[in-house]
């Protein structure tokens, strides 16, 4: 039979009415509270039975103190004299039980408790919710501005769309609980003057509620990065939550006790804590980028690599597979261009960019063309207006209105779809059909994709390279 | 409106200061205030220990002796005049309620 258990409470830190109720609950099922962690909390076995509890706070004590101040042992010794024995304290949460019948209560005016819970909440709560709370406004804002820059990239990127999702939960959360905390000092404070003391509310179903949409955030990014393919991207995803996460939670808690079992001050501790674990995560993500970049240096993270000998020295390609290549479009020989793929999966949206250029000297490439191209999939049918508005217009800031300007007057005129088997089509021209690379770019738009292509070479698009297009990257 | 700091004293403050007439420890305190009400007035440990806090800041009662974490404390001179306006102030509500009724309760 077990004897002691774990588990993770989700209550309020000045959720006193809420925790006591628990804790009595479980004392009655045989469970005694007997150690409050960071994330959960441990109860032992004991006799079944009654047991009154006490949360209080003790506003000087702090998380960082090597022990119980002799201000809080003496509190303790207090306590004890009218029967409450310290079950378990975590910084200034301190709860008691009494085995007694009708105990007298360890706060007995009302207006000294709210104070002291006030006071308790200024010195840790507060200042730590208002900062998580600027820091969500911040993330906030700069997802509305970049989901108004570019709103395809930022669906189709699952890493960006489950850090967005984690701070708008963190936002959500912290505002609530900010909010529910405010309220309820309003009103103890006006209970209290009437010499009554002002229950708090708990708020374990949003806790959960929370809990289940982070999850579900965690599964939404793992089942887009792993199927996306993107080696670079799985790493990343292992490294981050597997090692860098848990690896820094152990580092500052690691300092955090090493400094408590040297009987180091609380300031010391304090101090040592955060420029330690500063310097340690700085050092791990050094050693992260760092590993990133000899990683992709040596080509461990990339597709496919091929090399070519020419006048005594060696050129490398990256030749990522890609679904619609130059030899596919025109004569020739290729092989010694470069295709690069970049692919960004998320289960909304896909959004894979192409581009193949030549590698080596100039003499090499008599004909100098190049092939670039982004086919974004809409895996979700009502995104599909939205990535059709943001495509159509991308480039409405290209034109600036100088003359002199190489984009004067360039816009996305419709065009002949059929050619392309596409639903609508597009040209970015300035409308004096003038022919060229500089006009060879598309917009097409297929039934749960958008292609947007840029064949850069003179002659226009033949109805057999549209065609090839269409059956390529169209999905036809 | 909140009240001001000590400008009238709870019932709980006004026992502990009673107490305090005498030197006495936080312990001693906790017994006998209800020994003094009969019972009909207790402090809480945690409220005790705030209060005792803030009289010595507010120069009511002072430290008298330290043996290990037992501390003493004795009534000042600001701490007993708190106390004699607070004890008028009482006896002024219980002569303006036997005004009011007569010679008071008959119970």
């Amino acid at each position: 039979m077990r004897e002691t258990k774990r588990r993770l409470e989700l209550y309020s830190f000045y959720d006193r009415t809420g925790l006591e109720r628990h804790l009595e609950r479980m004392a009655e099922k045989g469970w005694l509270l007997e150690k409050i962690g960071q994330f959960f909390w441990t109860y032992r076995r004991i006799e079944p039975k009654h047991l009154t509890f006490s949360v209080c706070y003790f506003p000087a004590a702090s998380a960082f103190d090597p022990g119980p101040s002799e201000e809080q042992q003496t509190f303790y010794d207090f306590c004890a004299h009218a029967g409450w024995i310290l079950a378990a304290s975590n910084a200034q949460l301190q709860v008691f039980y009494n085995e007694r019948e009708r105990p007298v209560p360890i706060e007995t005016d009302p207006v000294e408790e709210v104070d002291t819970i006030h006071r308790t909440m200024k010195r840790s709560f507060l200042p730590s919710q208002l900062v998580l709370l600027g820091l969500g406004v911040l993330n906030a804002a700069l997802l509305v501005l970049r989901f108004m820059d570019d709103p395809i990239l930022v669906l189709a990127q699952s890493s960006s769309m489950f850090s967005s999702m984690c701070w708008a939960l963190v936002f959500i959360m912290v505002a609530v609980e900010l909010a529910g905390y405010f309220r309820w000092h309003a009103k103890a404070v006006r209970a209290a003057e009437r010499g009554e003391r002002c229950e708090t509310r708990s708020r374990r179903k949003l806790q959960i509620a929370g809990l289940i949409f982070l999850a579900v955030c965690l599964f939404y990014f793992l089942a887009s990065t792993l199927l996306s393919g993107n080696r670079f991207m799985i790493t990343l995803t292992l490294l981050l939550p597997l090692l860098y996460v848990p690896g820094a939670f152990l580092a500052v808690n690691g300092i955090k006790r090493f400094m408590k079992g040297m009987e180091a001050p609380a300031g010391v501790n304090r101090a040592v804590t955060l420029v330690g674990s500063f310097v340690l995560l700085c050092a791990v993500l050094g050693i992260i980028t760092a590993g990133t970049i000899f990683a992709l240096d040596r080509g461990w993270l990339d597709g496919e690599q091929t090399t070519y000998e020419y006048q005594g020295r060696t050129y490398t390609l990256r030749r990522d597979p890609v679904p619609l290549a130059l030899d596919d479009l025109l004569e020739g020989d290729f092989s010694r261009y470069e295709h690069r793929r970049m692919e960004e999966q998320s289960l909304l949206l896909g959004q894979c960019t192409v581009h193949q250029w030549p590698i080596g000297p100039w003499e090499l490439f008599p004909e100098r063309v190049y092939l670039n191209y982004e086919v974004v999939l809409v895996k979700v049918p009502f995104l599909y207006d939205l990535c059709r508005e943001a495509k159509l217009h991308e480039r409405d800031d290209w034109d600036t209105g100088d003359p002199e300007d190489v984009w004067y007057g360039y816009a996305f005129a419709p065009a002949d779809p059929a050619p392309w088997g596409a639903e609508e089509a597009y040209r970015w021209t300035d409308g004096s059909d003038a022919r060229g690379e500089r006009e060879n770019q598309f917009l097409l738009f297929y039934p749960d994709r958008i292609v947007n292509i840029s064949m850069q070479w003179d002659q226009p698009p033949t109805p057999a390279q549209m065609a090839v297009v269409g059956e390529k990257l169209g999905g036809l | 409106m909140p009240r001001a700091k000590f400008q009238t004293l709870t019932e709980q403050m006004f026992y502990v200061l009673l107490c305090l007439r005498e030197e006495c420890c936080g312990m001693d305190i906790l017994d006998r205030v209800p020994a003094v009400t009969l019972g009909r007035v207790s402090v809480g440990s945690g409220t005790l220990y705030n209060l005792l806090e803030q009289f010595c800041q507010a120069g009511m009662i002072r430290e008298t002796r330290v043996e290990g974490r037992r501390r003493s404390y004795v009534l000042t001179d600001y701490g007993r005049e708190t106390l004699d306006r607070e004890y008028r102030r009482i006896r002024a509500q219980a002569e303006d309620y036997q005004l009011a009724f007569g010679k008071g309760l008959e119970r």
